[in-house]
């Protein structure tokens, strides 16, 4: 019997692959879960590999005012569509009460809008008394922010 | 030999095999170490006031100001009317910038009634250029030290 065990033909050659498998799919469920929950607002191509944005937390609060134009027709506050007659006075409600330098409207544009309708946008806010504009960009990976001379 | 291998040690040995679970604790571990650093960042520009109407015509230019533009059919940038490459390489703007503020830098030129180096410009955009490039030409203004970037909304050509 003991013979008969310790030399079973050759020695098994197979891979155990279950525990990759596992890992595998832990992290597939992983990615399903987290990638609707991470994204705030309708999804837009923004401009990639930019090197010098600066960082700023508050784009990603709740209270921020984000205007998504995905393309040359829509706009989006949040993730509802307005018409752009209607964009000035949803900003001005929730940029009530806001102290000065949180004055500030981000916008969050895809490559290939058109600069006219960001443009318009941005004179739709202006006549909401906001003089600052967030233009949200990724930073490329790993690119360190040049120091101001 | 069943009897011993079944009956061998004393008792049933109540080790759980962790393996597993510190793969998946790793692989976690790992996927928010990736996650975490994407914070979203952003370029703060300006937007001049509405300019009313009845404007003095005959307001002096500022001499200082830079106004970056850039042309709709060749998609050139321009600084102050002169030709520094196009969108698809903003290196040549970036650097003539970076040259005219270490520039002023040296030669103490400040910002009127403040004592910070004059770095403002001004971005000029027809409306039919797309966005990206309008960013990039942005990127390659704020990497060279431009600051508060103005974006200039009245009177756009088409």
């Amino acid at each position: 019997m003991a013979g008969q065990v310790g030399g079973t033909s050759e020695y098994n050659s197979e891979i155990n692959v279950t525990p990759m498998v596992d890992v595998m799919l832990v992290l597939l469920i992983i990615f399903m879960i987290v990638t609707p929950l991470l994204q705030q607002g309708v999804s837009v191509n923004l401009p990639r590999d930019t090197i010098s944005p600066d960082e700023d937390a508050d784009i990603a609060k709740d209270t921020s005012v984000i205007v998504a134009i995905p393309d040359n027709n829509n706009f989006y506050i949040g993730k509802d569509q307005f018409p752009l007659d209607q964009l000035g006075d949803v900003i001005k409600r929730r940029m009530e009460g806001k102290v000065p330098e949180k004055r500030i409207v981000y916008i969050k544009s895809g490559v290939d809008v058109d600069y006219g309708r960001v443009v318009s946008a941005i004179e739709t806010i202006r006549r909401q008394d906001i003089d600052k504009i967030g233009l949200v960009a990724d930073r490329k990976k790993g690119g360190e922010a040049p120091k101001p001379q | 030999m069943g009897m011993s291998s079944g009956g061998s040690g004393d008792g049933a040995k109540p080790n759980i095999n962790v393996t597993p679970l510190i793969d998946v604790l790793l692989v976690l571990l790992i996927i928010f170490m990736v996650i975490t650093p994407l914070k979203p960042s952003r370029f703060e520009a300006k937007v001049p006031a509405e300019p009313k109407e009845q404007q003095d015509v005959n307001v002096k230019p500022n001499p200082l100001t830079l106004v970056v533009a850039i042309s709709k059919e060749t998609k050139g940038i321009t600084l102050n009317n002169e030709a520094y490459g196009d969108v698809s390489d903003p290196s040549k703007l970036n650097a003539k910038l970076a040259e005219i503020f270490r520039e002023r830098a040296a030669n103490g030129v400040f910002r009127e009634n403040t004592n910070e180096i004059e770095k403002t410009i001004f971005i000029k955009s027809p409306k039919s250029v797309r966005y990206g490039d309008v960013v990039k030409v942005i990127d390659a203004a704020k990497a060279a030290g431009a600051s508060p970037i103005g974006l200039q909304i009245d009177d756009l050509t088409d």
